[in-house]
């Protein structure tokens, strides 16, 4: 079944990911769009009844789990390094409306 | 690659090098000056004074790290990445951080934001991505290894633009702490050497387990370059007749039979293997769904807040996205609608979850073809480089080269060891040769690599920058 | 109109451990803003996540203490959501497969034992704080990262008692397992509030309303009450309720709109691809389960079987964790477990709270305790005298010391006793007429002149046991 979703639909997308879409760029994803639904009939064209989704490359379990022994910690001033503005060691923001 | 004496000579030489070379191939994001790192040079390390690029996604302290992108352009880490340590300590010597596609998302290396990455054998044409700089700063024979990183083919294939061996190991064999990631199931982290010997000696250094990355692997490292082995006698090679039939240009096809021929000459048992069309036809679609989807997610922490370039706004959710709007190219904000429709809730059984599936299905095909044969290969590309001024659109999900030039995920789906090696030229650029080993036989694919080199002599080729 | 109530109730535990859930940052407390971090806790690029044994444990012990079926297998899913407490951009859980599943508690509540049923029990990371001053928000993220164990229950409740009475044996059982804090006022324990109402009959549940932002267990309660009741007012007028977050609050004690709900968020759940399948080993989770400390349930099991105290007392007594390891210890030198059990939940549990300490911030002894009851129960100094001991106990004195640098004795020897009684009824003729004459309350008037002329020391059951005998003797 074919879905139709307009610029308006993917730039609404967009902004819940957290950037802007120009119209050009809105208008190509709706192109773009139309090639991945001919991609979804590839992908529909191989059975996959009955098969599992694999999410990662080997599946053998593993056992190995960290022991709680403090070994990386970066000094303030390290973590405060790629901002420009902070205030008592705080990185800053403005004002959040939850 | 010599240990001998004169490292600072040789790694200073390399630096200015590169710097001569950069207006021709804009390989390079960031010079790095190895003058302090010659000055703590371990007394003793396999790659002692030997100079490196890196691919500018490997996080290093102290040094611009960019991964290709403007928001990340003025980003510098607090922490090293394990290769990074581990290269340190066995003596080499990083004198840049080379160029790639925006956060390793693209096959051409064009969408870097400094500027498109040029081929060192023909400078008209593109080096091939994400992975471009660091192939490129090998084959112009700047530095004898560079490395790179392999989420769909992003060593493999700029490895056959530009001539050089490009090695994506087994999943898990080398720690990726500290690597920008790109989809975390797919992200290998891979290399470029001129030889099989190198590369031998390369992955010695870089492999080995990091208990920071939860998927590397605690299994001993051999001594790859003292297993060498090029004997041919009882190793069973499958063509992938998949790949080679939907090849357009017969000169590449009959350059990779010929080459078979010779392997055969040499005792291997060389047979066509036929995977199902309809499975090899859709790799690259389940590939770009789950590569989309999880790079979206990955890179959601690329706001502005705690680092990266952040444009200011009213409030947070201003700032973010002035901040990534700015900051990611178009290109990869459009990855992202994708990747993002994939994952919701009412699209990801259709979407990513069927991608997972058809996943699955492809490597159940390719460990069933590995109970027979030891090797899967192919060409690693119907053609040339492209040139860079193809009006194409650089990222077209296009259904035409669907297997001959974007098979190679299947190494990256299955975890599976997998190297391009040169096979030839035309028009005086190289073509790649590209074998696909089962999970940890690195040995037995430097081994068919070996012979492939012996049999071609492109040992330690090189181009000249024109 | 008649209404079932339906109260489901999600709470976030902050696990105690040495390091983060995901990195080997310290989790630490109260320390300058930024220092207990590292790159994974930031969301740098490039940083990965990699599990904390301890946390596991943790949560293992919270599952099997709660009843739940634990998954040996552990697996991860992402979160994904924008937010500027968030550093990764997405939260690592355990969205489908939980560590535990199907458990249970056991409470009281007026219509006797009731079992509240636990969905499940996962794991997940802690965000970062925000603080928010007039123009600026701040961002430490020292929290960030720190292990949390999310508890979900079955919407089995239906007031607010029960509510409190779910959160109240949770925390109680979470804290004598020593997995966290579980202080609600400090944020170690938060608990979301799930309420809605519908008609007696009704074929579906009526609209939830969430109710976060709660301090305390008391106003759990309060807050669930007042909830029912708003929604119960809105139906009888003929409105709808409206799907709300709303908090608590406490001076108003009424449930304030946060914010409407509006439909609900994607967080395009996938599993996290960084951390493979992780299998634990059986033989470590029975070990684990073999070391777990005593639990509230058998706790007062064992009291009520080793020491007779009656389920007021044991309730309260083990509401405490540390009074009730106080008692215990206190029991090593003692034969009265009623008698130190009183004590402890009067006199000391008042000087206490008067002087506000905790039973482990004072100076005082458990085998001192023993000694003081012992006093008592031996006849040396009466429960009175006792009374003016209690300072000294509390500030870690020997009670019998004390007893005798304030010349506190009681006087129990028969013939001194017989003495004065013999004086005191001498010296009052009428109030052994009185007795005479059936007035009962002459008994204690004479009691009491035969104290004071003791100057209280005298042991009171005795003197009263000696005055009536001695009234029948002179009114025979």
């Amino acid at each position: 079944m074919e879905e139709k979703k307009d610029a308006a639909y993917f730039k609404a997308l967009a902004h819940q990911l957290m950037f802007d879409l120009s119209d050009e760029e809105a208008d190509s994803i709706v192109r773009e769009f139309d090639t991945l639904q001919k991609q979804m009939k590839l992908l529909d064209a191989v059975d996959t009844e009955g098969v599992e989704e694999m999410v990662y490359p080997f599946e053998d379990e593993t056992s190995f789990i960290r022991d709680d022994e403090v070994t990386n910690v970066i000094s303030q001033e390290d973590a405060l390094a790629n901002v420009s503005k902070q205030v008592q060691g705080h990185f800053v923001l403005p004002k959040v409306v939850k | 690659m010599k240990n001998a004496g004169g490292a600072a000579e040789r790694c200073q030489d390399a630096y200015a090098e590169a710097q001569k070379l950069q207006e021709k191939l804009n390989d390079v994001i960031t010079f790095v000056d190895p003058a302090e790192q010659l000055e703590h040079l371990p007394e003793q390390g396999l790659m002692r004074g030997v100079p490196i690029a890196l691919k500018d996604n490997v996080n290093t302290k102290g040094i611009r790290t960019t991964a290709g992108s403007r928001i990340l352009s003025n980003y510098v880490p607090v922490y090293n990445a394990d290769i990074a340590d581990r290269l340190a300590a066995a003596g080499a010597v990083c004198i840049a951080k080379t160029s790639m596609d925006e956060l390793a998302m693209g096959g051409t290396n064009l969408t870097c934001f400094t500027g498109a990455a040029h081929n060192p054998w023909d400078v008209r044409r593109m080096t091939g991505g994400s992975s471009g700089g660091s192939a490129a700063i090998v084959a112009s024979g700047v530095v004898p290894m560079a490395i790179g990183s392999d989420t769909g083919d992003s060593v493999r294939k700029p490895a056959a633009y530009c001539g050089v061996v490009g090695v994506k190991p087994t999943y898990g064999r080398i720690s990726r702490y500290g690597i920008i990631p790109y989809a975390s199931s797919l992200d290998h982290v891979g290399y470029f050497t001129r030889s099989i010997k190198d590369a031998c000696i390369s992955l010695q250094v870089l492999a080995g387990r990091d208990d920071r990355d939860m998927t590397s692997s605690d299994r001993p490292v051999p001594d790859y370059l003292a297993e060498l082995s090029d004997d041919m006698h009882g190793k069973r090679i499958a063509v992938i007749g998949n790949v080679v039939e939907s090849i357009q240009n017969e000169k590449t096809v009959k350059m990779f039979n010929d080459l078979m021929d010779q392997l055969r000459a040499r005792g291997a048992e060389v047979d066509v293997y036929q995977f199902d069309e309809d499975l090899m036809r859709a790799i690259l679609p389940a590939y770009y769904l789950i590569a989309n989807c999880e790079a979206t997610s990955n890179h959601s922490n690329l706001d502005g807040i705690r680092f990266g370039v952040r444009e200011e706004g009213e409030d947070m959710q201003a700032i973010m996205t002035n901040s990534r709007t700015k900051g990611f190219g178009p290109l990869i904000r459009r990855r992202f609608v994708i990747g993002s429709y994939g994952l919701f809730q009412e699209n990801q059984e259709r979407l990513f979850r069927k991608a997972q599936k058809v996943r699955r299905k492809i490597v159940e095909a390719m460990m069933e073809c590995f109970r027979s044969y030891d090797c899967l290969i192919a060409p690693a590309s119907g053609e040339i480089a492209p040139l860079i001024d193809t009006k194409a659109d650089q990222d077209q999900l296009s259904s035409d080269y669907l297997v001959a030039e974007n098979y190679m995920a299947m190494g990256n789906f299955s975890g599976c060891p997998s190297m391009t090696v040169p096979m030839g030229f035309e028009e005086g650029c190289p073509l790649g040769i590209n074998l696909t080993c089962r999970p940890w036989e690195e040995g037995t694919m430097f081994g068919i690599g070996r012979a492939i080199e012996e049999i071609t002599g492109y040992e330690n080729l090189h181009a000249e920058v024109k | 109109m008649e209404y079932n109530v339906t109260i489901g109730i999600e709470i976030h535990v902050e696990l105690k451990t040495n390091t983060k859930m995901f990195s080997g940052a310290p989790a630490s407390f109260g320390r300058r803003a930024n220092t207990c971090t590292n790159e994974v806790d930031l969301g740098q690029p490039g940083a990965m996540p990699c599990l904390n044994r301890e946390a596991v444990r943790e949560a293992v012990e919270a599952c099997t203490a709660l009843h739940l079926t634990i998954d040996p297998v552990v697996r991860f899913d992402r979160k994904n959501y924008y937010y500027s407490d968030l550093a990764k951009g997405f939260q690592i859980t355990q969205q489908f497969h939980p560590l535990g599943r199907n458990g249970y508690v056991m409470i009281d509540t007026p219509k006797g034992p009731k079992k509240i049923r636990i969905n499940r029990i996962h794991m997940e990371e802690d965000t970062a704080k925000q603080f928010h001053m007039t123009k600026v928000s701040l961002l430490d993220f020292n929290r960030s990262g720190i292990p949390l164990i999310e508890i979900v229950s079955e919407p089995d409740m239906t007031s607010g008692q029960e509510a409190e009475a779910y959160v109240s044996e949770l925390r109680q059982t979470l804290y004598y397992l020593g997995v966290s804090d579980c202080k609600m006022e400090e944020g170690s324990m938060r608990c979301d509030v799930n309420v809605s109402i519908a008609p007696i009959g009704a074929e579906h549940l009526g609209t939830k309303n969430e109710i976060k932002n709660l301090n305390s267990i008391a106003n759990i309660g309060k807050a669930v009450d007042y909830e029912v009741e708003r929604q119960k007012k809105l139906l009888e007028a003929g409105e709808k309720v409206q799907q709300e977050t709303r908090r608590f609050d406490e001076a108003s004690g009424t449930t304030v709109m946060m914010r409407r709900k509006e439909g609900n968020v994607d967080y395009k759940f996938f599993p996290e691809p960084n951390i493979f399948p992780i299998r634990l080993d059986p033989e470590w989770i029975r070990g684990i389960q073999a070391s777990m400390p005593e639990l509230p349930e058998a706790r007062r099991q064992r009291y009520a079987k080793e020491y007779g105290l009656g389920e007021h007392d044991i309730n309260i007594l083990i509401a405490n964790k540390e009074m009730s390891e106080f008692f215990e210890q206190a029991m090593k030198g003692s034969k009265n477990p009623k008698g130190i059990c009183n004590w402890l939940l009067s006199d000391i549990s008042a000087w206490l709270n008067r002087h506000e300490q905790t039973i482990v911030t004072c100076q005082l002894k458990p085998q001192n305790l023993a000694k003081l009851v012992a006093m008592i129960d031996d006849g040396k100094i009466s429960s009175k005298q006792a009374k003016e001991l209690v300072d000294d106990l509390m500030e870690g004195r020997d009670p019998e010391q004390a007893a005798s640098a304030k010349g506190l004795q009681q006087l129990s020897d028969t013939s001194a006793i017989d003495q004065m009684v013999s004086e005191v009824l001498t010296a009052n003729p009428q109030a052994i007429a009185d007795f005479a004459a059936g007035k009962d309350k002459a008994v204690g008037f004479l009691v009491g002149q035969v104290m004071k002329r003791s100057r209280g020391q005298a042991n009171p059951a005795m003197v009263s046991e000696r005055v009536r005998a001695e009234l029948k003797k002179r009114t025979a």
